[in-house]
């Protein structure tokens, strides 16, 4: 909808309305100004409105503003300015460093003869053109030496390069399917080597997983980035595993959270339930705890999304009855947990939420 | 409520309507010659002329960037990474539009992107505690009403009260909608002006505004 139809001569009281918000701030043209002046003359459900959008305005604009409260003195701005100053120092210093110039005798040398300089290059242009870049393609370029990158589509790292790799950047290239996505990942292992693939390759996802259940060498940052990547297929074993581990063991919250997240299709599945619960009684994290009172209710199949839950597979008749058993013990265990907390959790927002998933869930398994 | 220097000098560039055109084109006019002249300098390399263009500047991008971020931290991350990418890319200006407008452009989408990352990420923030205050007056502009008749010593109490519900009526924006009513409201800006600085069009700007309204006065009429 435009919010700003411009009036026709006499203009009814839904165009004017919508342009009431405009009128007040002065942002309409003069002949729409004249108009819903016109109108308002005659019309006084529409002068209520005014007033009322006047009101608005005039409230907020006398408002005290979140700056004037939190830096009244100034002090904020001047640490701001020295931290500035500081940075700026430290870039000054940077560039002012003296840099090694292996052919430096070279730029010198040519920057005195332009002539030689230029037929030199053209030489050197022809020599690479016709000799260095058909021996490339030939195939021989396993041998170059002198790259600063390797790049390998599936590579495989020993436990050793893992144990001591660095992790600089994570980039994941979107695709329709998100299991097919490309994740490239920049790594400093006993070199700097980037390796390329989608997330079926178990080279990348040794990496991915590698990082999300070993965060505490990992910088949080780099963590998020691999649990964003492994969301697609968190239903496989390994990757499941990891997400589990970061949920429960990961320093940072924020991490904890995302790995709650990555798992939320998974979470009609028992041990992701037990991990479920396991957040719920330890968690410092109100957020944390919140996230997993969510998934759970989601786990008792009454997401507000509506409809069965996916990963919750069909059970052959034979095994129903033994699966309804556990599935109530399951149950049972949720609504304790949740009850527990509506009681005793320190946060009031888990208290309400908890209370709110109680509801939610229904008297019948309230029983 | 005075307008924010860039204000003036964004309003200057992007038109603004009113009687005021003329008095803004004098203040405004004879800095900006002088201001080109320092961003050729700092272009050049001169760090006096670059620290001289921050300091005319950074207290309204730390006064936009607490108003929007409220937490001092975060305001701070914006003012250093906005000023840092000024530094950085302040070669790249090719004085097609003013360097207020850039700076502009470069702090609210430093802005946008923090906003974004803390929605993105709602374990940051403290669940918000709502608080039992409430009393018999069913409408909010019922209740503005008393509180201009009332001259009583309650008046700052309620003034904190209003103060805090538009902060959390403030939360429910967007990112988007959140800068396009702040630099309207509290920064002066023209929405011709406000597109410019968000690299948008006016009519955009127009429905992000219309959109922050219109939830403003839902949250707010909705108190009871």
């Amino acid at each position: 909808m435009s919010p700003n139809p411009a009036p026709k001569s006499g203009a009814n009281c839904r165009e004017v309305a919508e342009l009431l918000v405009f009128y007040v701030c002065q942002e309409v043209s003069e002949s729409e100004r004249q108009q819903i002046a016109t109108h308002l003359a005659a019309c006084a459900a529409c002068s209520k409105q005014l007033a009322e959008e006047q009101s608005l305005t005039e409230v907020v604009g006398a408002a005290a503003q979140a700056a004037d409260e939190i830096d009244a003195t100034g002090i904020l701005l001047a640490q701001c300015r020295s931290e500035f100053a500081e940075k700026l120092d430290d870039m000054a210093v940077a560039a002012a460093r003296p840099r090694w110039e292996p052919l430096g005798w070279l730029r010198r040398w040519m920057a005195l003869r332009p002539a030689w300089s230029g037929a030199f290059l053209v030489i050197f242009g022809v020599m690479v053109g016709t000799q260095v870049v058909p021996w490339i393609h030939s195939g021989d370029s396993d041998d170059a030496n002198g790259q600063a990158v390797k790049v390998m589509a599936a590579p495989k790292l020993s436990n050793d390069q893992l144990a001591n790799m660095a992790v600089a950047r994570v980039n994941v290239l979107p695709s329709s399917d998100p299991a097919s996505a490309t994740v490239r990942l920049q790594l400093s292992a006993a070199e700097p080597l980037e390796m390329s693939g989608n997330l079926e390759d178990l080279g990348v996802r040794r990496v991915l997983t590698y990082v999300v259940e070993n965060g505490e060498r990992f910088d949080p940052g780099v963590r998020l980035d691999c649990l964003d990547a492994l969301k697609a297929v968190a239903r496989e074993r390994e990757v499941r595993t990891a997400l589990l581990t970061a949920a429960q063991k990961d320093s940072n919250p924020a991490v904890r959270m995302k790995a709650l997240e990555a798992l939320r299709d998974s979470v009609a599945d028992e041990p992701v339930r037990e991990v479920l619960l396991d957040v719920l009684q330890r968690d410092a994290n109100p957020g944390v705890r919140v996230e997993a009172v969510n998934l759970l209710v989601r786990s008792l199949g009454h997401d507000s999304a509506g409809g069965p839950l996916p990963g919750a597979a069909m059970v052959a008749p034979e095994n129903a009855n033994a699966a309804a058993l556990a599935e109530d013990a399951s149950v049972d265990r949720t609504l304790r947990a949740l009850e527990r907390l509506q009681r005793q959790d320190p946060s009031r927002y888990v208290r309400l939420r908890s209370a709110a998933a109680l509801r939610q869930i229904g008297p019948r398994e309230l029983q | 409520m005075p307008l924010p220097q860039w204000a003036l000098a964004l309003a200057n560039e992007s038109g603004r309507s009113g009687g005021t055109d003329a008095a803004l084109a004098a203040v405004t006019s004879l800095p900006h010659l002088e201001e080109r002249a320092l961003v050729a300098e700092a272009q050049a390399g001169s760090r006096a002329a670059f620290e001289e263009l921050v300091r005319r500047y950074d207290r309204d991008v730390l006064r936009l960037a607490l108003n929007l971020m409220k937490r001092p931290e975060d305001a701070r991350d914006v003012y250093q990474e906005a000023f840092l990418k000024v530094y950085r890319n302040l070669h790249r200006f090719r004085f097609e539009c003013s360097f207020y407008t850039w700076l502009y452009r470069i702090v609210t989408n430093v802005c946008l992107d923090q906003l974004r990352r803390r929605q993105a990420r709602p374990e940051d923030q403290a669940p918000e505690v709502h608080s039992a205050h409430e009393d018999g007056i069913t409408d909010f502009f019922e209740r503005q009403r008393e509180y201009r008749a009332t001259q009583d010593p309650e008046r700052r109490l309620m003034g904190n009260e209003i103060r805090v519900r538009i902060a959390r009526a403030m939360e429910r924006l967007s990112p988007r909608e959140r800068i396009v009513f702040e630099m309207k409201h509290y920064q002066g800006l023209k929405l011709r002006a406000i597109g410019d600085a968000l690299g948008t069009t006016e009519e955009t700007v127009k429905n992000s505004l219309f959109r922050a309204t219109r939830k403003l006065r839902s949250e707010l009429g909705e108190l009871r």
